[in-house]
């Protein structure tokens, strides 16, 4: 059985930013309810920049994978080019191919952080998944 | 018997081991010539135009009303409305039955392992018109926790479903509708796993509504039946408007046909509804003892094998007792949606997530499970496949 790419199994297994605790100033969760994904990110925002980044959360190795590389990913950006970040970024993050069957689990961890952001919250639609 | 050679896919793809069965079962070659032949030699509109394709494709539609009332032991064809599937039949019972005689503060019982769509019609209702909805607990053993006290007199209406999508359990019905009916609530039973696993008799069971789909009975996608006790009908406005559904249309009002017609308005999924008759036949063909024979044996060998791995835990009843073949579980340390990618990569399908079913899911305190179901065209050999995948997949996390 190989299920997934390494890279995704050992960030599944030992994650970096998972239930880090952080002196946050923005709280949101997100869910995918068909699944029963769930993640919940914390951030800190010093001027127009993200500079801390964690999470919690109960979800299959693709969501929860992909919700730790994106810490790494957004390290020194601005909230703005965090909002630019598209489905395709995400999938070339995590280095494997995303199944349509599987896109909600890659992109739950980008909703919830774009969604952290936004007073007017996107849907999956916006991905257009 | 390998009655996976009457169903063409495991000819197309002979590695497939499907144990989806609870979603949509595999169609037959009967279903599938029904089809063929329904679209190259009957093609017509029904129930309109005056020539003799119109009056065969008619007779082939109403030849399935028939089936359906016989399927399921009702006593008139005029009891079974064809819709587009269970949900439909749900919807249009919460619509029409529930907007004419249900009002504020009347109470609708229902379960906490009722699927969505026996779940959101009715809140839907108490939406439009202040009903209260309530909910029946489920034990152990994926039984209704009842005794009686559930129904008193400003029950009006209660919707449970037949067989748990998620805990596979066939829960006792005959005392809560004998309860219902002694208040003067009516009684909705949605049949959409049950009607595959056992026969059915609605007026041994002396329910007023029950819904099924044909897409879970070996037929067709897109037909749903829902079956009303004729006096019921007669007395529900209609809930869709159209053709087909009036007897008479004027500026300014209109009058509806009689039931069945008056529940189906615009022109009918036809070829589904013909092509259902078809599913019902291949059943009957088989028989439900044997169906009810393998899918006991294969369920039996499945927990017992389940069981033998300890890492796996069974959400829903431990034993082969008041079941059907339906089997959800969930692995430690492996969340249910890569139990399901893991098994897909070995050709099995299953079905992970929360099934429709976020109350019961809340209610065991679940994320989400990974479910097995498994139909009478199963093989020991498939459940062999899957619980050594199973472990393979749990090796791989662990």
């Amino acid at each position: 059985m190989d299920l997934y790419a390494q890279n995704i199994l050992d960030r599944y297994k030992n994650p970096f930013y998972k239930d880090k605790k952080l002196d946050a100033v923005i709280n949101h969760k997100e869910a995918n309810r068909s699944c029963g994904d769930k993640v919940e990110l914390s951030l800190k925002i010093e001027g127009d920049k993200v500079t801390g980044y964690a999470f919690s959360g109960n979800g299959c190795a693709v969501s929860m994978a992909s919700a730790d590389m994106l810490g790494d990913l957004i390290e020194g950006m601005t909230k703005e080019e965090i909002l630019k970040l598209t489905k395709e970024e995400i999938y070339a993050m995590l280095g494997i191919e995303i199944s349509i069957r599987r896109s909600k689990c890659a992109l739950l961890g980008l909703l919830a952080l774009q969604n952290a952001l936004l007073s007017e919250p996107r849907s999956w639609s916006d991905y257009h998944i | 018997m390998d009655y996976k050679k009457d169903f063409p896919i495991f000819k197309q793809r002979p590695e497939l081991v499907y144990l989806d069965n609870a979603a949509t079962s595999q169609k037959p070659q009967a279903v599938l010539d029904s089809e063929k032949n329904y679209y190259e030699r009957l093609n017509s509109n029904v129930h309109r135009g005056a020539h003799f394709l119109a009056e065969e494709a008619t007779i082939a539609y109403e030849g399935t009303r028939q089936a359906v009332a016989d399927f399921i032991g009702a006593g008139k064809t005029n009891e079974i409305v064809f819709t587009r599937n269970a949900t439909e039949g749900i919807n249009l019972v919460a619509r029409s039955y529930g907007d004419e005689f249900l009002n504020e503060g009347d109470e609708v019982l229902l379960s906490k392992m009722e699927h969505h769509s026996n779940i959101v019609p009715w809140l839907q209702l108490k939406e439009r018109k202040g009903i209260v909805v309530k909910y029946l607990d489920i034990d152990d053993d994926g039984q209704f926790v009842f005794d009686g006290s559930q129904i008193t007199s400003k029950t009006k209406f209660v919707s449970l479903t037949g067989m748990s999508n998620i805990l596979g359990s066939i829960p006792n019905l005959k005392p809560i509708i004998e309860a219902a009916h002694e208040k003067g609530a009516k009684v909705l039973i949605d049949a959409c796993q049950l009607a595959v696993h056992s026969p059915i008799d609605v007026q041994e069971l002396d329910v007023d509504f029950l819904v099924l789909s044909a897409h879970k009975i070996y037929g067709p996608t897109g037909v749903g039946v829902l079956y009303g006790k004729e006096e019921l009908l007669k007395q529900m406005p209609p809930f869709m408007g159209g053709g087909e559904m009036i007897q008479e249309v004027f500026e300014d009002h209109f009058s509806p046909a009689e039931i069945p017609h008056k529940f189906e308005a615009g022109t009918p999924n036809i070829a589904g509804v013909v092509v259902m008759k078809a599913a019902i036949d291949y059943i009957s063909k088989i028989g439900f003892d044997q169906i009810q024979k393998e899918e006991h044996e294969l369920t039996e060998y499945a927990l017992e094998k389940l069981k033998s791995l300890p890492y796996l835990s069974l959400v829903g009843p431990k034993t082969s007792k008041n079941r059907g073949s339906v089997i959800s579980f969930t692995i430690k340390g492996v969340h249910p949606h890569d139990i399901a990618e893991g098994l897909s990569q070995s050709n099995i399908c299953i079905r992970s997530g929360q099934h429709c079913g976020q109350i019961l899911m809340d209610y065991c305190d679940l994320s989400a499970t990974a479910r097995i179901s498994l139909a009478f065209y199963n093989t020991k050999s498939d459940v062999d496949k899957t619980v050594k995948a199973l472990e393979e997949i749990y090796q791989y996390f662990n």
